[in-house]
């Protein structure tokens, strides 16, 4: 693989603000390789179960796995599991059982130190946009690439040109409490994707938006699985499921109900 | 790593917190302030003590019918002695020197003349390099048939005055040092304290940047520098207090202390800009090390 012959040339000892800089260079490429699927599937689980405290549980025994570059809608009704699925992918938590393997990484065997490069890899869309309340929209979007080590003059480059990408570019000094649900929503959409990452997990990104504003925000996460990257949705969104005909995982009390390629939200009954 | 970045988080995190911060900030103030007067007061106490000390000095008194050669074997001793470390200087006083400095400390001198001849002996004025350990150069010089034994067995130091001294330094350095530290101990308690606070505000933005990728120490960074800028502002400000006060008061009674009693010993005390220097690196070493210690506690991954 490429990132492993370049990690070879830095054999020699390197001087100097250029050898600086390619060392830079060498630590993204080898942040972004934490997620190396090779062939393999981008997501594996293993008879997962995620217990919440005694009775309350989240997912109860799935096994499934999603193949890199595969556009995916987690459905099911309130309380079925699907943020319970998603928070285990960037090891918000861990399963209490069984194994969930992101990108060819066990998570459960995965050292704590390396998990921040695991999410940098992995966009994130929370339901609640998760955005930081005193920044500004544009500040937001430049911390997902700070906390990479990207310097000043390429995050001056990227965040004016993901925020034209979700149509934000006149907000970006906005403060997230001066923008509209679905605005803050692209916001968060653009933070997830501003690194470029291989897989995109979003829980509800279109919930409580006008059917317009939904449709846009599809399209753009439609647009971002066509560059080859893996892109699960959590959604309630019945109309966007069918319009779309992609794969649909259907969990039902945490159990996986129904899993089908170029489904409808749910199963046409003639 | 990237200071600019960091600096610019931590500010914004002051500025959150700025009731909190400031609050941090006037208690190092106070400590710092506290510790600009004890440093330079220690020092001069110090100085004034080790001033006397070289007051501490030994008479070893000469027999008038010693002959060229024992004294000579005297002075070798004692030269022995200064080559070992022992002594640190020594001087040969003669009858005459003595009595003339007799004269010189009386108030009527002319009795002097009525003496039919001098009394005084002459003798060697040692001064040690550890006033504690004057009875170990006595008694290398004792049996030395050259001294006088009719005065105090022919060798005579301030035991009981070195004695006290000695343990008012002991007690003085103890209490400096007990007093510095408390006030360190707690400027580092309130640094760590606000540290917690704020982290404690932001522990939704904290649990987001996690959530973004951010590692430990990308998270802590910033708090760090928030804990040694309220230091190092605190004790910029008790610079100034204490500048205005060495203005104000100390210089204003140097100068009306015309007897000169408090600079009778030459004692000498630290420099303004070596203390300020001093108190600059201790504020911003307590805002790190106070912000260092809360975070191992509250901002585990
Ligand atoms: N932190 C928690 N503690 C206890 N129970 C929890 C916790 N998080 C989720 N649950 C429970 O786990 C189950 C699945 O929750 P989850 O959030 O995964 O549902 P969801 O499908 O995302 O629902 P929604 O569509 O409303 O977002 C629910 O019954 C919920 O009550
Ligand atoms: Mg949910």
């Amino acid at each position: 693989m490429s990132t492993d012959s370049a990690a070879d040339q830095q054999a020699a000892p390197a001087t100097g603000r250029a050898a600086r800089r390619s060392r830079d260079a060498e630590r993204r490429i080898d942040r972004r390789s934490l997620l190396r699927p090779g062939d393999g599937p981008m997501i594996v689980f293993e008879g997962v179960v995620k217990r919440y405290g005694k009775d309350a549980v989240g997912l109860d025994g799935v096994s499934l796995s999603i193949d890199a570059g595969e556009f995916v809608f987690l459905v099911g009704a309130s309380g079925s599991g699907k943020s319970t699925f998603i928070r285990l992918l960037n090891r918000e938590m861990e399963p209490t059982e069984g194994r969930v393997i992101v990108g060819g990484r066990d998570l459960g065997r995965m050292r704590r130190s390396k998990v921040p490069y695991l999410r940098r890899g992995i966009g994130c869309v929370f339901q609640d946009f998760k955005l930081l309340p005193g920044r500004s929209v544009y500040d937001n979007i430049g911390y997902a690439l700070e906390v990479t080590g990207d310097n000043p003059r390429s995050i001056r480059r990227k965040v004016p040109e993901i925020l034209s990408l979700v149509g934000l570019s006149d907000k970006g000094e906005r403060l997230p409490n001066e923008l509209s649900g679905g605005e803050q929503q692209r916001v968060s959409i653009a933070r997830a994707f501003v690194n470029h990452p291989r897989l995109l997990i979003a829980d509800e990104p279109t919930g409580n938006l006008d059917p317009d504003t939904s449709i846009g925000i599809m399209q753009l996460l439609y647009r971002i699985n066509r560059t080859g990257t893996t892109v699960i949705m959590a959604t309630h969104d019945r109309d966007l499921v069918d319009k779309m005909q992609m794969r649909v995982i259907a969990l039902e009390r945490g159990k996986v109900v129904r899993d089908e390629r170029q489904a409808r939200y749910a199963t046409v009954e003639p | 790593m990237r200071p600019g970045f960091f600096l610019r988080e931590a500010w914004r995190s002051i500025r959150a917190n700025a009731a909190i911060s400031v609050a941090a900030t006037v208690t190092v103030m106070i400590a710092v302030f506290i510790l600009g007067a004890v440093i330079p007061s220690f020092l001069y106490v110090q100085s004034t003590v080790d001033k006397q000390k070289d007051r501490l000095d030994i008479s070893v008194y000469i027999s008038d019918s010693a002959t060229n050669a024992q004294v000579q074997g005297l002075s070798d001793r004692l030269e022995q002695m200064k080559g070992e470390g022992l002594v640190k200087s020594y001087s040969y006083v003669s009858k005459d020197d003595a009595l003339k400095e007799l004269k010189g400390r009386l108030n009527n001198p002319d009795i002097i003349e009525l003496l039919p001849s001098n009394p005084l002996p002459a003798s060697f004025k040692v001064l040690p390099t550890d006033p504690e350990r004057n009875p170990d150069i006595a008694a290398r010089l004792q049996d030395s048939p050259a001294l006088d034994r009719t005065l105090e067995n022919g060798i005579s130091y301030a035991k009981e005055t070195s004695d006290r001294l000695l343990k008012i330094l002991k007690v003085i350095q103890i209490a400096g040092v007990v007093l510095i530290g408390v006030l360190l101990v707690a400027s580092v308690l309130l640094i760590g304290n606000t540290i917690r606070l704020s982290i404690f505000a932001r522990r939704r933005e904290v649990e987001v940047m996690r959530l973004v990728g951010a590692t430990n120490w990308f998270i802590r960074w910033p708090f760090v520098i928030e804990g040694i800028i309220c230091g190092v502002i605190g004790a910029a400000a008790a610079i100034l207090l204490i500048w205005g006060a060495k203005i104000a008061v100390v210089d204003d009674f140097v100068r009306s202390n015309t007897d000169g009693s408090l600079t009778r010993d030459e004692a000498t005390t630290i420099g303004f800009v070596w203390l300020g220097l001093i108190l600059i690196v201790a504020g911003g070493l307590v805002g790190a090390l106070g912000s260092g210690i809360t975070l191992r506690r509250f901002l585990k991954v």
